[in-house]
C-alpha cells in the first residue's frame, strides 16, 4: 500500500470512527426523528403563550413547573424559541435533539478512547449506547430533550477536564466550568458532575483533584437554591424515599441497564430468557471488571452510580429513560471488555445484548411514532375544522385513553387560539381515569349542552377514530342526548349561556362578569356528600375594603361566605341543601356584598366566573 | 472560506423557516361527507361507531364485536316505518365460552323505553333475534335500543373486558 493509499485509508477509518455511531443512531431512531409532538410537549410549547412583560418572561423561563422542575435551557427556552420560530413543525426540534445526541456520541467515543487507551473501545462504547433501548424516548419524545442536553453538558465538561489535565491549559478549566454551569439549565441531574470530576482526578491525575472542589460548592448552592424555590415533594410519585427501597430501585435499574427497560421485548419468548440474558451480561461484565480492576474501570462504575443516584430515592416513579445517561458508564466498560475479551466470548455477549435490546427498541420507537401521528392528525384536523368554521365549538367523539393523555390533556388547541374543543358525553367510559394527571370531566360537554348547541348550530361533531377527523354532526344530531342539566357550568362558554339568568354580562374571553346578583340553573347533586364549587376571579380593588361577603342561595336555602384579601383566584365550596339531592335541576343565586365601579367600565361588577360545579 | 459557508448555511437554516412561517400549525384535511344516521349497523364498519352508544368492544376480524352485559345503539327508522312499523334484527353469536361459563344467557331489549320479549340461549351457535317495533316508536329521527344480558363473563386476568355475546349486525328493517 502506497503512503497516499495508507493516508486515504486512515482518513476513511477516522471518519467512520466519528460518524458511524451517529449514522447508526439515525438508522435505528428514524421514527423518533420523524415523530411529531405528544403529551408534555404540547404543554411546554405553550410556555410563552401568556408572556406580556419581563416579569412574565422571567417566570416562564425560571419559575418551577411540573413537579417543581426548573430547566430553562432544555425545556423553557428550547420550546419557547422553537414554537416562536417554527410553530408546530416538529422537524426543527428533532434536528436539535439529534444534533445534540450526535455530539454526545462523539464525546462518548472520544472520552471512552481516553479512559481505556483504546480507540476501538471508545467506538464500541458509543455503538453500545446507541443500541440501548433507553434512548427511544429521549430521541423520540421531544420533552425528554432535557436528558440529551444534560448528557451533552456532563460529557462536555468531562471532556474539558480531561483536556485540562492533559495540557495544563487553563482555558480548558474555564470551559469545563462553563459547560458545568450550563448543565444546570438542562437538568437537575447536573449536580452530580463534581463527583464525576473528582473521581476522574483522584483516579487519574490526583494533583488536579483540588481544582474540582469549588464545583461541589456550586452544586450545593444550586441544590439549596432549588430546594428553596421548589421544595421537594413529600407525597405522590415524585416523593423521595431514603429507605432500603433504594436498593430495590438500584436492582431494577441495573436490569434495565444491561437488559432492555422494563425487560420488555415484543418477541414471544419464555419468561426466563431475558432475566437469563441480563444475568449473563452482568456476570461477564462484572467478572471482567473485577479481574482487570484498573482506575478506568472504577471510573466507569462511579459514572454509572453517580448519575443514577439522584433518581434512586424515587421509589414510586421508575422510568425507562432514567438509565439513559447512567448507562454511558457501563457502555464504556462494555466497549472496553469487548475489545479485551476473547473474540468468541465478545461476539457472544454482544449478540445477546443486541438480541435483548433491538426488538424492544424498534417496537417502542414504532409505538411512539404511531401515537404522535394520531396526535398530529387530531390537532391539525381541529385546526382545519376551526379554519373552516371559526365561530363553532368542536365536539370530539371517540377519544380513547391514549389520545386523551397524549393529545387532549395538555390543551394543544390553545397554541393556535382555539379553546372551545370538548369531548362528547360518555367519553369518560372509554378513557382510563388517572386523577393525578387530570380530570377527564373538565373536558366533557354534558348531553343537554350538546343538544342545545346542535339545535342552535353552534357545535360541530367530529369522529376522531379514523386516520383523519370525520364530520359526524348530522349523525350525532339525530342521536338522542341525555337531557339532564349539567353538573358543571362554564359561565364564559356560549354553549352554556342558556343556563344563565338574564343578569349576566356578555363573556370576556375565559370569564364572565356578574353584577351584584346573578342566577343560573344546573344539575342537582345525586348524594348529600356532594358540594357546589364556585371558581372565578375577584379583582384586587374589590378586596381593598376587606373581605367580600357572598351569599349563595340554592333552591331557596342560603349560605353565607366571603372572599378574603389575597384570594383573588377563588374557589368556594358550598354545602348543598338536602332538599336539592336527587332533583332534576337546581337554581343557584349568587349575591355579592358590594360591587365595583372601575373608571373605565360603566357596569356594576360583582365577580368574574369561572365555573360552577357539583362534585 | 470554509467558515463563511458554514455561517451562511446556519443563517439560511434559521432564517428560511422564519421567512416561510405563516401559521403556527398546519391545517389538516378532514372528511366532510357528513353521513347521516344508519338503519343497519354492520359491526365491522368503523364509521358507525357514533351510533354504538355504550357497551361494545373493538372490531374483531373486521366483522364483529364482543358486547358487555349491557349495550345500546341508536338506529335510524327506515323509510315508511313511521306508518308500517319495522323489524329489529340482531345477528348474533353465542360463543362456546359464554355457555361454558354461564350455562345460558338471556337477551332483553328495550326500544324507545318499551320492553321487547326476551330470548334465552342455552347452546352456543349463531342466532337471529327478531322483534316487531310498532310504528308509534318510529316517528322520530332515531330510535334508541338498549340491550341487556342477564349475565356476562366478568373481567379476568386473561381478558380485562366484561364479555357478553358476539354481535355481527343490528338493524331496523321496513315491513
Amino acid at each position: 500500500m502506497s503512503p497516499a493509499q495508507d493516508g486515504a485509508r486512515r482518513r476513511a477509518v477516522n471518519a467512520a470512527w466519528w460518524l458511524a455511531p451517529s449514522l447508526l443512531c439515525l438508522a435505528l431512531y428514524w421514527r423518533g426523528f420523524t415523530a411529531w409532538f405528544r403529551g408534555d410537549d404540547l404543554a411546554w410549547l405553550g410556555t410563552g403563550l401568556y408572556i406580556q412583560n419581563l416579569h412574565d418572561f422571567v417566570v416562564a423561563l425560571f419559575g418551577p413547573q411540573a413537579q417543581g422542575t426548573i430547566r430553562p435551557l432544555s425545556e423553557r427556552a428550547f420550546f419557547m424559541a422553537g414554537f416562536e420560530l417554527f410553530g408546530l413543525e416538529a422537524l426543527p426540534f428533532k434536528i436539535v435533539v439529534f444534533a445534540t445526541q450526535f455530539a454526545n456520541l462523539a464525546l462518548v467515543a472520544s472520552i471512552g478512547a481516553r479512559l481505556t487507551g483504546r480507540r476501538a473501545a471508545g467506538f464500541l462504547a458509543s455503538v453500545l449506547w446507541v443500541l440501548h433501548a433507553s434512548s427511544v424516548l429521549p430521541l423520540g419524545w421531544t420533552c425528554v430533550y432535557n436528558e440529551v442536553l444534560c448528557g451533552f453538558f456532563l460529557l462536555l465538561a468531562l471532556h474539558f477536564l480531561i483536556r485540562y489535565t492533559e495540557t495544563g491549559e487553563r482555558r480548558y478549566y474555564v470551559f469545563q466550568w462553563i459547560a458545568f454551569l450550563a448543565g444546570f439549565g438542562a437538568l437537575e441531574l447536573n449536580v452530580v458532575y463534581p463527583v464525576i470530576a473528582a473521581a476522574y482526578t483522584l483516579l487519574f491525575t490526583r494533583r488536579y483533584f483540588r481544582t474540582t472542589l469549588p464545583m461541589f460548592a456550586a452544586s450545593a448552592a444550586y441544590a439549596v437554591a432549588h430546594a428553596m424555590i421548589a421544595p421537594m415533594q413529600k407525597t405522590g410519585d415524585y416523593a423521595m424515599h431514603f429507605t432500603g427501597a433504594i436498593f430495590g430501585t438500584l436492582a431494577t435499574y441495573w436490569t434495565w441497564s444491561v437488559g432492555p427497560p422494563f425487560l420488555y421485548t415484543p418477541l414471544d419468548l419464555p419468561k426466563w430468557v431475558l432475566p437469563v440474558g441480563v444475568a449473563i451480561i452482568s456476570a461477564g461484565l462484572l467478572a471482567w471488571a473485577a479481574k482487570k480492576l484498573r482506575p478506568g474501570i472504577v471510573f466507569c462504575i462511579v459514572w454509572y452510580l453517580a448519575v443514577l443516584a439522584p433518581v434512586l430515592p424515587l421509589r414510586d416513579h421508575r422510568t425507562e429513560y432514567y438509565v439513559f445517561l447512567p448507562v454511558i458508564g457501563l457502555c464504556w466498560l462494555g466497549g472496553w471488555a469487548l475489545v479485551e475479551a476473547r473474540r468468541a466470548v465478545a461476539v457472544a455477549l454482544a449478540a445477546i445484548y443486541v438480541f435483548m435490546m433491538l426488538p424492544g427498541l424498534v417496537a417502542t420507537a414504532k409505538w411512539n411514532y404511531a401515537v404522535t401521528m394520531r396526535v398530529r392528525a387530531l390537532v391539525e384536523g381541529v385546526a382545519g375544522v376551526h379554519e373552516r368554521q371559526p365561530s363553532k365549538s368542536i365536539l370530539l367523539e371517540g377519544v380513547d385513553t391514549e389520545l386523551f393523555y397524549n393529545a387532549i390533556l395538555d390543551r394543544p388547541f390553545r397554541l393556535f387560539g382555539v379553546d372551545a374543543v370538548y369531548l362528547s358525553p360518555g367519553s369518560e367510559k372509554h378513557i382510563e381515569s388517572h386523577p393525578d394527571l387530570g380530570n377527564i370531566g373538565d373536558f366533557i360537554l354534558p348531553g343537554d349542552v350538546v343538544a342545545q348547541g346542535l339545535k342552535k348550530e353552534e357545535l360541530v361533531v367530529y369522529d376522531v377514530r379514523g386516520p383523519r377527523l370525520r364530520n359526524v354532526t348530522a349523525m350525532y344530531a339525530a342521536i338522542p342526548q341525555d337531557h339532564a342539566l349539567p353538573l358543571r357550568v362554564d359561565a364564559a362558554s356560549p354553549l352554556t349561556s342558556y343556563l344563565l339568568g338574564p343578569e349576566w354580562y356578555a363573556p370576556d374571553g375565559d370569564h364572565r362578569w356578574m353584577p351584584g346578583k346573578a342566577t343560573l340553573r344546573m344539575g342537582a347533586p345525586s348524594n348529600a356528600d356532594q358540594k357546589l364549587y364556585l371558581r372565578g376571579n375577584c379583582p384586587e380593588q374589590q378586596l381593598a375594603a376587606g373581605a367580600l361577603p357572598i351569599t349563595v342561595t340554592v333552591n331557596g336555602v342560603s349560605t353565607e361566605t366571603a372572599i378574603r384579601p389575597g384570594e383573588n383566584a377563588f374557589e368556594l365550596a358550598i354545602a348543598l341543601p338536602p332538599s336539592a339531592v336527587g332533583k332534576k335541576e337546581m337554581t343557584v343565586t349568587v349575591t355579592v356584598g358590594r360591587v365595583l365601579h372601575p373608571a373605565s367600565d360603566p357596569r356594576d361588577l360583582g365577580l368574574a366566573f369561572g365555573t360552577f360545579e357539583v362534585r | 472560506m470554509r467558515y463563511s459557508w458554514l455561517t451562511l448555511l446556519l443563517v439560511a437554516l434559521v432564517v428560511a423557516p422564519v421567512g416561510c412561517k405563516k401559521k403556527k400549525v398546519r391545517v389538516g384535511a378532514t372528511d366532510e361527507d357528513t353521513p347521516g344516521l344508519k338503519s343497519v349497523l354492520d359491526m365491522g364498519n368503523p364509521k358507525i361507531e357514533p351510533q354504538l352508544l355504550t357497551g361494545f368492544h373493538g372490531i374483531e376480524a373486521g366483522a364483529w364485536r364482543w358486547t358487555a352485559k349491557q349495550f345500546t345503539v341508536a338506529l335510524k327508522p327506515p323509510f315508511g316505518s313511521g306508518q308500517k312499523g319495522a323489524k329489529l334484527t340482531v345477528k348474533l353469536t353465542v360463543p362456546p365460552p359464554t355457555i361454558e361459563h354461564l350455562k345460558n344467557v338471556t337477551l332483553l331489549a328495550t326500544a324507545g323505553g318499551n320492553a321487547l320479549p326476551p330470548e334465552t340461549y342455552t347452546t352456543a351457535g349463531d342466532y337471529l333475534y327478531v322483534r316487531e317495533i310498532p310504528a308509534s316508536l318510529l316517528t322520530g329521527d332515531s330510535l334508541r335500543v338498549d340491550f341487556a344480558l342477564d349475565k356476562a363473563i366478568p373481567p379476568s386476568a386473561a381478558d380485562i373486558r366484561e364479555l357478553g355475546i358476539i354481535v355481527l349486525n343490528i338493524g331496523l328493517e321496513s315491513k
